[in-house]
């Protein structure tokens, strides 16, 4: 009797999950639309709160719901470089000391509810988010506030802002590469804040799906109590969307997104069930199961180096200007980057699928063109003193060329020019010159063939990464292989993101491996250099952020200030060439003084499967960037169609 | 009445003292982390764009005053009981201004019928298992089950939660990937049974992974009490097997397997943080680490809460119970 019982719990164990599978359809989809009509896309994280689409307030998340449902007045095309005019319909105005700034609003764009947009929604916008601290999303209270932004409606579809001090950069609060000011419908709006009760704030104002009205393509139909998915409807006219004017599709009728988790593998394995139409991004271990198991999903490239290459950010050897006291000494610096061979980081650690450059400017398209393109004659022409008086050249512009050659050893087939795949030129590897440049900065070889401090102490150098950015853990693991192998004894810190994050706040590294670009996608750099300036330094042990500045690498260079000041008052637009001159002079200073080490521009695994929906951008028709979740990827959604 | 006043209200007072200190504990701790929630939700809300440093400064006075974060660490701390005890935990840093009462109210189903199920299940079947496997020790079947056992006990639960996600989402495709159900919420078939498909996968796992602890546990103690006088008794006086099993092997080891019970489940509160993760099952467990990574301070200190509160009932339980499971506490 015992007997019976135990092998009928084991009977149990093993055969339940067969019943309990098969009691049900094996789709594993959370909601019953077929799937014709049903577009599903990778929602990267897990919502926490659901179901309340004030985007506007403290913490409203944005990320795919901006590409979906939100408008502003620009947009930037990462891919293209393009200065795409949304509800703005041509671009910003400035009166000649940048104190005003005026917007001619593009006629005939209708909210889902059938209102027309015009210049009302604009003059609420801007007075409600500057009137409500709690409307906090993307700092535009703050933004608005500190320059006392007043907005006066000067005809149905125009209106003007008046500042309270010159700022020839007011219209990129409105430009949009991943958020801009979004309007709202003052109609439903202006309602809902009368109603307000004694004490309530449009801050905790929920709103909730059935209740949006927007004027992107998608509402919002139902989302998950949990945060994993989350439906959305085409709108009934989605020709009166400002996507569907734009482009002229009109997407698929229902999109979903759906959170995975942040394992890669987990998405490799959606995208095989076809149970997911996009992924954002994986490994390349994922993105090769995805390619075996799911036969008709590609990502950007049809074959290698397959990766989506133009998301606008660099990874860089960032280096702690007052970590190890070796590293203010600028042949230091330029030893360690000398030290890396660039070919074999980008290859055998990064796979060959991602751009090198060697300042912190991916060389994207457009950016290549403004400013890769115009410093390769300087950067061919640089030399640096490698001591006695013996003048080196450091800048290698065929790397691009090996890489292709070893592409080619591999068997693969180079899609393009080599510098238009893999990007720039970079540092020699030279580990001769590397020697001289550390001898003249006082270090010597010890017995045992390491690097000694001028004090006869072991060189030990301190570098630390967060594995949960691929490339750039890997970037780091092979500094670490090379800085070793040249005879540095190198501490090599794998550290939680957190952690990681903290010790740059407050300057506890001494070599890391953040990301930045130096340039938004339209070449502007002043905007996400003006942190630099000196007078947002903080030293080590002291948090930068109270200070409002980016001084993670503790610098403080005359030469740098003198350019940030000089950007500051250059209007991007109308003075495009004067600016993008003063940001290569900023970037010539940068890399003479090797402030950092950047190796390579972030590439994105976006990888879509055709099975369903077709249409999504490729290098072979590069018309809009893939990148779905940012505020621009609404162009390449809604050029999606079925595959019939 | 000494039994209430030298057993049971001792145990009510450490209750209560065990509750406000972990609960005085888990307001500082987050406090000391070097991660700053006003700083981190600027981080987000600023991702991909940049901002004047001098609105940055104007924006973090804000939202800490907006958090509830200036005045000294005493006035919040006040300020944190008074909101307690009126039930209140207070908004959510990342998720403001949501109240952690809403976000709690959304996870904590999710982890108590996971974790009720599924502790119930494999406490059952641990000690029922492993007691017959430590009374028929000798019998083939018991040592193949031995052994079987003895080779998941050791294997780390992430290992058994990835095979099986592998094995029935990939190569037998028969279960679902992420979410707790289908549908919307509702009391009928079909929405039931989706909660039983959705949730299989996450149970059976941790079944496996309490179910080889327990086994461990009963088949030690059964072999002990095999020796012991009145079982060996039992078995000259011919008494029946199954009632040597249930009625003096499996009710004499009982104590051990109701404490493990009641600590067991008292801990659920804490969630499932690798089951959630690997099967994306809702759940309490990934909400506790996302604020703890993200210095959520008010949704930290509500879960760790309620688990303060769950364990030490849970041992208060286990303490009033036994002068029933045992007269021996009763006689002192």
């Amino acid at each position: 009797m015992l007997r019976k019982l135990v092998f009928l719990a084991l009977l149990a164990l093993i055969a339940l999950p067969t019943l309990v599978g098969f009691a049900q359809e094996p789709d594993g989809l959370p909601v019953d639309i077929p799937r014709e009509d049903l577009w599903v896309f990778d929602q990267i994280f897990r919502w926490q709160t659901v179901n309340n689409f004030n985007v506007w307030r403290i913490g409203g998340s944005t990320p795919f719901h901006h590409a979906l449902m939100l408008e502003t007045f620009w947009n930037r095309d990462q891919e293209t470089g393009e200065f795409i005019h949304a509800l703005a319909a041509a671009d910003p105005v400035y009166n000649d000391d940048f104190t005003q700034m005026s917007v001619e609003l593009r006629p005939g764009v209708m909210w889902s509810d059938g209102e027309e947009f015009n210049a009302d929604d604009v003059v609420y916008t801007i007075e409600t988010i500057k009137a409500n601290p709690e409307l906090g999303q993307g700092g535009w209270h703050a933004q608005l506030t500190d320059f006392d932004a007043a907005v006066e409606k000067t005809g149905d579809y125009s209106v003007s802002f008046t500042l309270n001090r010159s700022n020839p950069r007011f219209h990129t609060l409105f430009e949009s590469r991943w958020n801009g000011i979004y309007m709202m419908p003052s109609h439903i709006v202006a309602e809902v804040e009368a109603n307000l009760a004694d004490g309530e704030n449009l801050g905790g104002w929920v709103w909730e799906a059935q209740d949006v009205v927007v004027l992107g393509n998608y509402l919002p139909v139902e989302a998950d109590p949990n945060g994993y998915w989350e439906l959305f409807k085409r709108r009934d006219d989605p020709e009166n969307s400002l996507a569907g004017i734009i482009t002229g599709g009109s997407g698929p009728p229902y999109a979903l997104s759906i959170f995975y988790g942040n394992d890669n593998i987990k998405k490799a394995i959606a995208m095989s069930r076809n149970e997911l139409d996009v992924y954002f991004d994986v490994d390349i271990e994922s993105f090769d199961f995805t390619l075996e198991n799911a036969p008709a999903a590609r990502s950007w490239y049809q074959d290698f180096p397959w990766a989506y290459p133009n998301e606008v950010s660099s990874r860089q050897l960032a280096m702690n200007m007052e970590g190890d006291p070796l590293i203010a000494h600028k042949d230091v610096r330029w030893a360690l980057a000398l030290a890396i061979d660039i070919v074999e980081l980008q290859t055998e650690y990064i796979g060959g699928v991602a751009k090198v450059t060697p300042f912190p400017v991916p060389p994207t398209a457009k950016l290549y063109e403004l400013y890769h393109g115009p410093m390769t004659e300087w950067l061919s022409n640089l030399q640096i003193d490698l001591g006695g008086g013996e003048m080196y050249s450091p800048y290698d512009p065929s790397i691009p060329d090996q890489i292709a050659a070893w592409a080619e050893e591999q068997g693969f087939t180079v899609p393009g020019e080599p510098h238009e795949v893999f990007g720039s030129g970079w540092w020699k590897y030279d580990t001769d010159a590397a020697e001289k440049l550390l001898m003249n900065a006082g270090l010597s070889r010890g017995g045992d063939g390491m690097w000694m401090t001028p004090e006869g102490e072991p060189w030990v150098l301190d570098l630390q990464s967060d594995p949960s950015e691929n490339d750039a853990y890997r970037m780091g693991q092979a500094a670490f292989d090379m800085w070793t192998d040249f005879g540095i004894e190198v501490n090599f810190s794998t550290l939680d993101r957190n952690t990681w994050n903290q010790n740059h706040y407050v300057g506890e590294y001494e070599v890391s491996t953040p990301w930045t670009s130096f340039a938004l996608a339209s070449g502007d750099m002043w905007p996400n250099i003006r942190g630099r300036h000196s007078r947002y330094y903080a030293p080590v042990g002291e948090d930068y952020r109270p200070l409002g500045g980016d001084s993670v690498r503790r610098l403080q260079d005359a030469r740098s200030d003198e350019l940030i000041d000089a950007m500051e008052s250059v209007n991007p637009v109308a003075q495009e060439a004067e600016n993008i001159e003063l940001g290569i002079q900023f970037l010539q200073n940068w890399v003479e003084n090797m402030f950092d080490i950047t190796c390579i521009a972030f590439k994105k695994f976006v990888t879509w499967d055709e099975t369903y929906w077709t249409g999504f951008p490729t290098a072979e028709n590069p018309n809009y960037q893939p990148l779905y979740w940012f505020q621009g990827g609404k162009y390449a959604i809604q050029n999606l169609h079925p595959t019939g | 009445m000494q039994l209430l006043r030298t057993y049971i209200l001792p145990r009510i007072v450490q209750w209560a003292v065990v509750i406000f200190v972990g609960v005085t504990i888990i307001f500082l701790i987050p406090r000391f982390s070097p991660i700053n929630p006003v700083d981190d939700m600027i981080g987000r809300m600023t991702a991909f764009q940049t901002m004047d440093p001098q609105a940055v400064v104007l924006m973090r006075a804000t939202m800490q005053d907006l958090y509830g974060l200036d005045g000294s660490l005493l006035e919040q701390y006040i300020n944190f009981w008074q909101r307690l005890l009126q039930g209140d935990l207070g908004p959510s840093f990342q998720n403001f201004p949501t109240p952690v009462n809403e976000i709690i109210a959304a996870g904590l189903p999710w982890t108590v019928g996971l974790l009720t199920t599924s502790t119930i299940m494999s406490w059952l079947l641990g000690i029922f298992v492993g007691s017959l496997v430590g009374y028929f020790q000798h019998r083939r079947w018991a040592q193949v089950l031995e052994r079987v056992v003895i080779v998941i006990y050791p294997t780390p639960y992430v290992i058994i939660a990835l095979i099986l996600m592998v094995l029935f989402t990939f190569y037998w495709p028969i279960f679902p990937m992420v979410g707790g159900a289908q549908g919307k919420p509702a009391l009928n078939w079909e929405y039931i049974s989706s909660i039983l498909r959705f949730g299989f996968l996450p149970a059976l796992s941790i079944v496996i992974g309490g179910f080889a602890f327990r086994f461990i546990i009963a088949k030690a103690l059964a072999t002990t009490e095999i020796a012991s006088d009145y079982v060996q008794y039992a078995e000259l006086a011919a008494v029946p097997k199954r009632r040597i099993v249930y009625s003096y092997i499996i009710r004499n080891t009982m104590l051990p397997h109701v404490n493990d019970l009641a600590l067991s489940l008292g801990a659920m509160f804490e969630g499932a943080l690798i089951t959630e993760v690997v099967f994306g099952y809702p759940g309490l467990g990934s909400k506790l680490f996302t604020a703890i990574s993200n210095a959520d301070y008010n949704i930290v200190m509500g879960i760790v809460l309620l688990s303060i509160v769950g364990i030490a009932t849970g041992s208060l339980i286990v303490d009033l119970l036994y002068p029933v499971f045992d007269p021996r506490v009763r006689l002192r």
